[in-house]
């Protein structure tokens, strides 16, 4: 009995070291975290609760949801956030499905040059998004690379409208969230002993029967990696919709930094933040939620 | 763990404390709030290199365009000190700010220069340092009869030749009332004319750059804009011409405020008085083709032609309701992005 005691209390010693330890590891990113994301998020909700007056431009202190009513009951917003909510859904399935032929063969690839395919793949990544947008600018313009070349050939005698409309736009956020959805998808394809899939073909199953019962279930955290990683970014993209997406074409992000910047009024910029943040969230929960189940099935 | 005063820290601490005012007194940096690109190079060109550096000050850059420049200034309102020793800022930007309560009044007796001053770029809580006018720019390859005016600018007629800039929606509104018999008080008669524009094909770029290149490609034919952009773009090669519109030209003014909380009040005054300074003001006129704000500035004849404006059309120069634009702007912004811009 005193030895088991004996032998316990050396345990519980040993797990509260061990605590200290997690805590230690733990702590400094968490604290950084509370500081630098919780405490001003905290701040942005209370502002959100302000009203705010148009003819001074200020921020009045209250305790009102007047901000949120505003953006729901205002179709002109409510566009706003179906609109970019379209664009990432339509962006993420674009990633996936151009992503997944790409990353497979970058798993698979027995080549010696498959560092290079990887690096290949990671390289638009070294250029901020401004950048890329500014290099996307002068082959979208009307005497870009894009129309001078049609119009060279004679295919087309006005050149085409693709700067500053939404297909710039849909262009520019797939070239950004690419990489990220082929990285996530390679490295668990990467993970997928190559024999299931022998093994299926084997039994008689067809190419597309093997990536619908084998592979696709096999890469599920992969895809929901990339998925989720895919569109949370394009669901927040600013530089791509500001810069490719012109005057009339509105996303979430750019119109958050309007009433911050442009009309200094925080309590809405605050909310619309907040709607953000939530919708994003509720999308991603529940895309996850289906996925899951149907796949469990 | 208990935090002690002993007789060691109250000595540093005390000794941290007698070498703070020391500190602030050596003090020879300014920190400048501008808009980067030519303006910010030409700042360092024109007044900074030559007029402050040899008396020792130490001049540091903010840039950023003014909205987030501004946004920084209130919310950095609370603060003892601030981060900024004074901003360029529009006029009516700095009439906004000094509604806002954030803008030190200025003290003119510090001034040596404000002697020469144009007495209407005599903010109290700022100083001109520029100014322009907004007149009507046309390629005249493309439009065989010249504008006369932004009646016959901001036209249907001219349809998807017509560019308008996302960013000026003041002055854009500004100008469509004046357009359509309002006044400088009072934009909304021309709200109905912008909507025809838009439906007859006007195309609306998100900078003044943006625009400039649509002149360029000759995507479009005519616009409106700053007379000293113009110039800039003439300068640069583009083929347009410009015309100070009949109904009046509305001013651009760009100057300089001290946040209540500079840090180098001493050095936002030694850099108002060096931006008043004539050189500095014929250099930004022949570079930048703004017109000077103070009265012993010479500039040539050629340069003035250029960038100035006659006799005739000073009569027409209207300064703005500043008082009007800020109470509104917020109405104004949405009117351009749910009704126009829709």
């Amino acid at each position: 009995m005193t030895d088991t005691a004996i032998a316990h209390g050396a345990v519980v010693e040993r797990r509260r070291g061990e605590g200290w330890t997690a805590s230690a590891l733990v702590g400094p990113a968490t604290i950084f975290i509370a500081l630098c994301l919780l405490a001003p998020l905290v701040m942005l909700f209370r502002y959100s609760l302000n009203e705010f007056v148009p003819s001074k431009k200020m921020m009045v202190e209250a305790v009102t949801v007047a901000n949120y009513v505003k953006f729901f009951t205002d179709p002109y917003y409510t566009t706003i956030l179906w609109t970019t909510v379209r664009i990432a859904v339509l962006v993420t399935t674009a990633c996936l499905v151009l992503g997944f032929p790409l990353a497979y063969v970058v798993a698979r690839t027995q080549s010696r040059f498959k560092n290079l395919l990887i690096i290949s793949i990671v390289l638009p990544l070294f250029v901020g998004n401004s950048v890329r947008a500014a290099g996307w600018m002068t082959v979208f313009g009307a005497k870009g690379f894009v129309n001078a070349s049609l119009m060279g050939l004679g295919l087309i005698d006005k050149p085409l409208e693709i700067m500053f409309t939404e297909k710039a736009v849909v262009i520019g956020i797939i070239a950004v969230n690419l990489p990220f959805m082929v990285l996530s998808l390679q490295s668990v394809i990467e993970g997928i002993d190559r024999s299931v899939e022998e093994a299926a073909f084997s039994l008689g199953a067809p190419p597309a029967t093997m990536f619908f019962r084998v592979l696709w279930p096999l890469a599920m955290p992969g895809i929901l990696a990339g998925t989720i990683l895919t569109f949370i970014l394009a669901m927040n993209a600013y530089a791509t919709p500001f810069l490719l997406g012109g005057p009339l074409f509105k996303m979430m992000a750019p119109l958050i930094y309007n009433e911050f910047t442009q009309k200094t009024n925080w309590p809405f910029g605050g909310a619309i933040a907040f709607i953000l943040m939530t919708v994003t969230l509720l999308l991603t929960v529940a895309a996850n939620l289906i996925i899951q189940r149907r796949s469990a099935r | 763990m208990v935090f002690m005063i002993n007789r060691r820290n109250a000595l540093g601490g005390a000794a941290a404390l007698a070498a703070f005012p020391a500190a602030a007194q050596d003090n020879k940096r300014i920190v400048v709030g501008t808009w980067g690109g030519d303006y910010s190079r030409l700042l360092a060109k024109n007044i900074e290199t030559p007029l402050l550096a040899p008396k020792g000050w130490d001049v540091v850059k903010d840039e950023a365009n003014d909205p987030p420049r501004r946004a920084k200034m209130l919310a950095e309102k609370s603060l003892r000190r601030g981060t900024s020793d004074i901003q360029g800022l529009s006029a009516a930007n700095m009439f906004e700010m000094n509604e806002q309560g954030v803008l030190e009044q200025i003290d003119y007796s510090k001034l040596a220069n404000a002697k020469n001053l144009i007495p209407a770029m005599k903010y109290p809580y700022g100083v001109g340092h520029i100014y322009s006018g907004k007149v009507v720019l046309y390629n005249p390859k493309l439009m065989s009869t010249p504008p006369t005016g932004f009646a016959d600018t901001l036209d249907p007629k001219n349809g998807d030749k017509l560019g308008i800039i996302d960013i000026q929606y003041q002055y854009t509104l500004l100008a469509a009332g004046l357009a359509s018999g309002g006044s400088m008080s009072n934009v909304d008669p021309g709200k109905e004319r912008l909507v025809a524009c838009k439906k007859a094909g006007a195309r609306i770029y998100p900078s003044n750059e943006a625009f400039a290149q649509a002149l360029k490609t000759e995507e479009i034919a005519c616009g409106i804009m700053w007379k000293a952009r113009a110039v800039q773009w003439q300068n640069a090669g583009i083929a347009i011409e410009t015309v100070a519109p009949k109904e009046g030209v509305p001013m651009y003014v760009s100057g300089f405020a001290m946040p209540k909380n500079a840090p180098n009040k001493a050095g936002a005054y030694a850099y108002l008085d060096a931006m008043m300074e004539a050189s500095a003001q014929e250099g930004f006129a022949i570079d930048m083709g703004y017109n000077p704000t103070v009265t012993n500035a010479q500039v040539k004849p050629d340069v003035q032609k250029r960038i100035g404006f006659t006799d005739e059309e000073k009569q027409r120069l209207r300064d703005l309701d500043y008082g009007y634009m800020a109470k509104n702007d917020a109405a104004f912004q949405d009117w351009w992005n749910k009704s126009f811009k829709a």
